[in-house]
């Protein structure tokens, strides 16, 4: 999901490949209206996995909306992310179900597993780790997802095999 | 697909759906929604191949469903026409149901689900105890149709209910059969849902808005999540009704980003309905237009509030306004927006084709209807239930529910998420309904209800949600803003230690001002939770900032390892384990020793708590701590203790049980020359003369004793204060006094008969047995009670000269106070135990036992005890032949020798044992009422040190000072995985005297069991 646009340059330096915001914006002909704001931002950090600055920029003066709002929305919204993003994004959930559930030893477990805590990704960019409020699936706590794939009754144990399968 | 351009189309439709359906047809009905987290979708490749294998494609469906509530039965699936239920199903035993339920029509017996009270088998999923109670209105088609095909929703009579509306309603008449049907939305504040269509539908404007709320953020909640994966037409189809009503132009669908099965199901669903021309312009030819976008969140659960949502709709940040004006009069763009639930608009359709008065006829009499209920925490069946408004929460946690998982007691129930509040297990006979819940402090919320048990900290579940609070605020206004974050910050203090007296109050200052003051529903209601807690879980609250204790053992600052957190005297288990694993048994008894003076006795009589709390538990069994510090003391090499002689202050002790000795022992060892008074010719309390040698041999009870008292102790024995000695005269001679005279005057049974010769009371009987006084004991022996005191005298009784003996118990087997390996041994023994019965008279000539008449009893609603009342059935009598009768119901302290301000133990500091006297301490049996020897023990050790600061001249603090813990040590070895080591008993056959029955743990077991201790005292 992520591999193509973003070009990387060693571990810290990323150049981004902007020709993929043009099927975006081709999208949404409306200009100067900020209804497609949300919907925008989705869709590159669809593409790139996170919101990179360049992109934003452009989006700015593509459809003529200043770039203040643009991060207004991008920086309240816990769905967005401005840094980049490791390839499997996991989703912790410490909602209420999941934290009476042992949700805190889960948590412990990945953050020691993957040397990471909230918002952080690993130095290999193999995962970013989130932790969230609630992922729905109160019935199966604790529980994370990873991508698109949800685990549930976690134990740190495992906790460790899920990680080691990626 | 093809346009259906007028309602007569639609109709023909419907009808030919219905014909070809048939409902005879082989059916494997799956969930895949939620499911597809515990693997439905490799279960439902497998059905695929084991039918194509079976070539059976033709004649069996394979229907992907939505929910089918039952979550934590997943994955979940149904085979029709036989309705049998299939639970935790994994792609192994696919092939066994194809064969034999597709293929023969027969259940597969060990697939079936099985009742985990009863262990009864139920094949049909209307059978089950976890879906007889529901009442599916919301949830009609979830797990009954294929969300992804707006046939099957036609079919079931979908878009029936806006054909209705289209032609035959005006929109006044729509809004008065909602009206007559009391729907009140169920998003959480319960406003009438026909009020908000009126006052929308009454604004002059050319347009107007609709807005369904799919903001599911509650943590904890997921039934909008069901109906919007599940059966998204029933939404859409709300949407249309209630645009119809109120006048709305265009609608929107506000999905949370977080719901990717939902947004994906929703863009299915309302393409379906575009196509079909059902949304969109002029509908089924009727003149109507209404076109409907989806909008994803982008997490915020903020965007849940109206004026928010709109804002986010608008592309802004989810950020409130001030109302009024009220969305329905000026909303998104500034035009009437009528913004609904995704719930309430489930149930939109079932009104309008059954009437008002039938959706009226359900709940009560301000809250109509059934309500979704997202069942989770600590409850064995997680899922979704729908139950008519009125139910009450006990039978949702426990009928429906299953109860509380690992035989746990429940301890509250949090409706509402975070803006709502938690009902304590004592208020769970309330009927469900909006207003009930907020009269007690709680609401109804969203509808997720979560489960607390014993071992949640009430505490850190306020802090949990006001945490999430905190980070979910807006920040637009100052109250929620900065008041969330300095409660939040208060309750981490007193979660780490750092608690106040007065904070409670602070807390609570705050909580007003953030509720009235902040700018919308999530300030609102942020103090929710604090509030709801304190009114019921103050203890908790006082515990954490005055003891600097987490009973619960959750707030991590606060304890070591739970077993010595839960432990009365606080013993350090995974320390002396750890001497045990190592075969250093003197190190482990010398360990055991500084906090407590009674090792041997408690590794045979102690209740042991903290196994109940032991996290191994949690995994498989709890290590069995009492046991091994049987062993300690078994395996180490005894040696003879040093007398001490004392020249210190003299107190006085009344009471030579565990609380007097150990309160004795403990002021020898400041210096003190402790006296103790005991009325009976030995010293031992109830060690002596309740427990019986079988369980606690009397010289293991006489060497800790001899043990004690050389510390420098001054026992006078055969001396009972009140009748040799006057309290008054103790009170001048000595300048402190504790008074640990326990429990021991029995109750009487009150029933006729009683005064016969051969009717004995339990403790008296014990008593005369354990001090080797004659007694006659009878050949067939009725013992009335259910606790420690009846199991003892019943077991004893045996060991004498009883040839039979019966205990008659007024409830059931779990709720028996006595520990449950006592009620085994005695079952074991032949004991037999008469369950809900009651004794009504005794009967016999000549003043003597002859028998013994009863009632059964059955149980009937809850007491302040949390247990069912027995009631009598009438004309139930039967009567037990039996020549002696030994009541054990109760234990009670005899207080006459005390001056009346001490008669009472409420008027006893419980957390310094100070009475209303100037240093007369009280504490144990006498003061609690009957309860444990290690609870005892602690009181012991507590008087102690407050008599020891009395006598000082120092003030008895109560607040704690709270020690900062050192940091945990790193962890060197892995805990085993081994199973349990179980401990030996004397055979049956060599039981008939009154040689110990445990046997304890051989130097090999004891070893492996200590190897099972996860060492929660040290580092992860």
């Amino acid at each position: 999901m992520v591999s193509d646009p973003i070009i990387r340059e060693g571990k810290l330096g990323t150049r981004v490949d902007l020709g993929k915001l043009e099927d975006i914006f081709s999208k949404h002909p409306e200009r100067n209206n900020t209804n497609l704001v949300i919907p925008v931002l989705q869709e590159i950090q669809q593409i790139y996995g996170y919101l990179p600055a360049e992109a934003l920029k452009k989006m700015s003066r593509h459809f003529n909306i200043p770039l203040s709002h643009i991060y207004g929305v991008a920086t309240f919204y816990a769905q967005f992310s401005l840094e980049p993003r490791g390839k499997n994004l996991i989703k912790l959930c410490q909602g209420t179900a999941c934290h009476i559930r042992g949700g805190k030893e889960v948590l412990k477990a990945v953050e020691n597993l993957l040397g990471i805590g909230h918002k952080g990704t690993t130095s290999d960019f193999k995962f970013s780790l989130e932790v969230v409020r609630c992922l729905g699936t109160c019935f199966l706590a604790p529980v994370m997802m990873i991508n698109r794939n949800y685990y549930g009754k976690l134990t740190p144990e495992k906790v460790r095999q899920i990680l080691k399968s990626y | 697909m093809k346009k259906i351009n007028s309602i007569k189309e639609l109709n023909k439709l419907r009808k030919t759906l219905k014909a070809k359906y048939n409902p005879n047809k082989l059916r494997v009905r799956i969930c895949m929604t939620g499911c597809r987290a515990s693997g439905a979708e490799e279960v439902m490749r497998a059905f695929e191949e084991e039918t194509k294998k079976n070539n059976l494609c033709k004649k069996v469906e394979i229907l992907p469903t939505g929910c089918h509530g039952f979550c934590a039965m997943a994955p979940v699936l149904v085979v029709d026409p036989f309705d049998i239920f299939y639970g935790k199903i994994t792609p192994e035993n696919v092939s066994e149901i194809v064969s034999q339920t597709l293929l023969k029509g027969e259940p597969v017996m060990n697939l079936v689900y099985e009742d985990p009270v009863t262990y009864q088998k139920v094949v049909h999923s209307k059978d089950i105890p976890f879906y007889k109670e529901q009442k599916k209105i919301v949830l009609r088609n979830c797990g009954e149709i294929d969300p992804t095909n707006i046939f099957h929703y036609i079919r079931r009579d979908g878009y029936l209910a806006i054909e209705k509306v289209l032609d035959s309603m005006s929109s006044r008449q729509v809004i008065e059969k909602v009206r007559i049907s009391g729907l009140r939305g169920r998003g959480g504040a319960g406003f009438p849902t026909w009020k908000k269509w009126e006052l929308a539908s009454n604004v002059k404007s050319e347009e107007k808005y609709l807005v369904c709320n799919g903001d599911e953020g509650d943590p904890g909640a997921f039934m909008d999540r069901a109906v919007l994966e599940g059966d998204p037409h029933s939404v859409i189809e709300g949407m249309l009704i209630s645009a119809y009503a109120t006048g709305a132009t265009k609608g929107f669908l506000y999905v949370r980003a977080e719901y990717p099965i939902a947004v994906e199901h929703l863009g299915i669903a309302l393409e379906q309905a575009k196509t079909l021309g059902l949304v969109g312009e002029n509908i089924l030819g009727s003149g109507f237009s209404f076109d409907i976008s989806i909008k994803e969140g982008a997490g915020a659960f903020v965007c849940g509030e109206e004026t928010a949502l709109i804002a986010s709709i608008k592309g802004k940040r989810g950020m409130p306004r001030p109302r009024p004006p009220f969305p329905v009069e000026s909303g998104l763009y500034g035009k009437p927006t009528c913004i609904n639930n995704v719930e309430t608009l489930a149930n939109i359709a079932p009104i309008i084709l059954n009437g008002g008065v039938w959706y009226a006829k359900i709940g009560t009499e301000k809250s109509k209807g059934t309500k979704v209920f997202a069942l989770a925490g600590k409850v064995n069946n997680t899922g979704l239930v729908e139950v008519p408004m009125g139910i009450t929460l006990r039978k949702i946690v426990f009928d429906i529910g299953g109860g509380i998982p690992d035989g746990k007691q429940c301890k509250a129930v949090q409706t509402g998420g975070p803006s709502g509040g938690c009902i304590p297990t004592k208020e769970l006979d309330t009927m469900v309904d909006y207003d009930s819940l907020e009269k007690l402090g709680a609401i109804m919320g969203s509808g997720g209800l979560i489960v607390a048990d014993e071992n949640t900290c009430m505490v850190d579940l306020a802090r949990f949600f006001m945490d999430f609070i905190q980070d979910e605020s807006c920040g637009k206004c100052v109250p929620c803003r900065i008041g969330t974050k300095r409660m939040l910050e208060m309750l981490e203090r007193i979660t780490q230690g750092k608690g106040e007296v007065g904070d409670i109050e602070k807390l609570e200052m705050l909580a007003k001002i953030v509720k009235d003051s902040s700018l919308c529903g999530l300030g609102q209601t942020a103090p929710n939770p604090i509030l709801s807690t304190i009114r019921y879980f103050r203890d908790e609250y006082e515990s954490h900032i005055i003891d600097k204790r987490c009973r619960s053992s959750v707030c991590e600052s606060l304890f070591t390892s739970p077993c010595q957190n839960t432990c009365p005297v606080e013993l350090d288990v995974p320390g002396y384990i750890n001497f045990i694993k190592e075969g250093k048994y003197e190190e482990a008894v010398k360990l055991i020793r500084e906090k407590l003076p009674f090792p041997a006795v408690c590794g045979r009589i102690c209740h042991h708590p903290c196994e109940r709390r032991c996290r191994r538990g949690e995994i498989d069994k709890a290590v069995a701590i009492c046991a091994l510090k049987r062993a300690a003391t078994d395996y180490a090499k005894h040696y003879k203790p040093v007398r001490h002689k004392i020249k210190g202050i003299e107190v006085a002790i009344i009471g030579a049980g565990p609380a007097g000795l150990t309160c004795a022992f403990e002021l020898a060892k400041l210096g003190y020359a402790p006296v103790v008074f005991e009325s009976l010719p030995k010293p031992g309390g109830m060690l002596r003369v309740g427990i019986p040698d079988y369980r606690l041999p009397k010289n293991i009870l006489d060497e800790e004793i001899k043990w004690i008292l050389c510390a420098g102790i001054k026992i006078k024995t055969n001396t009972r204060i009140g009748k040799d000695i006057k309290f008054k005269a103790l009170l001048k001679k000595y300048r402190a006094t504790f008074i640990a005279v326990g429990a021991h005057s029995g109750y009487r049974l009150g029933i006729p008969g009683e005064d016969k010769n051969g009717v004995a009371e339990g403790i008296g009987f014990l008593r005369n047995l354990n001090l080797g006084k004659k007694q006659k004991v009878g050949n067939v022996i009725a013992i009335i009670g259910g606790g420690n005191v009846a199991i003892d005298a019943a077991r004893s009784s045996l060991r004498s000269d009883a040839k039979k003996v019966y205990i008659i118990y007024r409830r059931t087997k779990s709720e028996m106070p006595a520990m449950e390996e006592e009620i085994e041994e005695a079952i074991k023994e032949g004991i037999e135990i008469i369950y809900l019965a009651s004794p009504k008279r005794i009967l016999g000539e000549n003043g003597k036992v002859e028998g013994i008449e009863c009632l059964q009893m059955e149980l009937g609603d809850y007491d302040e005890s949390g247990r069912r009342k027995p009631m009598p059935i009438k004309s139930s009598e039967f009567t037990l032949e039996v020549d002696m009768v030994i009541p054990a119901i109760g234990q009670k302290t005899d207080f006459s020798f005390l001056p009346e301000e001490l008669q009472s133990p409420d008027k006893i500091n419980w957390r310094t044992l100070a009475t209303p006297l100037s240093g007369v301490f009280m504490g144990g049996d006498c003061r609690t009422g009957p309860a444990t020897a290690i609870e005892a023990i602690a009181a012991g050790k507590k008087a102690a040190k407050n008599i020891d600061k009395f006598l000082r001249g120092e003030k008895i603090e109560e607040v704690k000072i709270f020690v900062e813990r050192p940091p945990k040590r790193k962890r060197v070895e892995e805990p085993s995985s081994l199973y349990h080591q179980r401990i030996a008993v004397l055979p049956l056959s060599q039981r008939k005297n009154f040689k110990e029955v445990e046997l304890g743990l051989t130097k090999t077991k004891a070893k492996l069991e200590a190897t099972r201790c996860l060492r929660c005292d040290l580092e992860e």
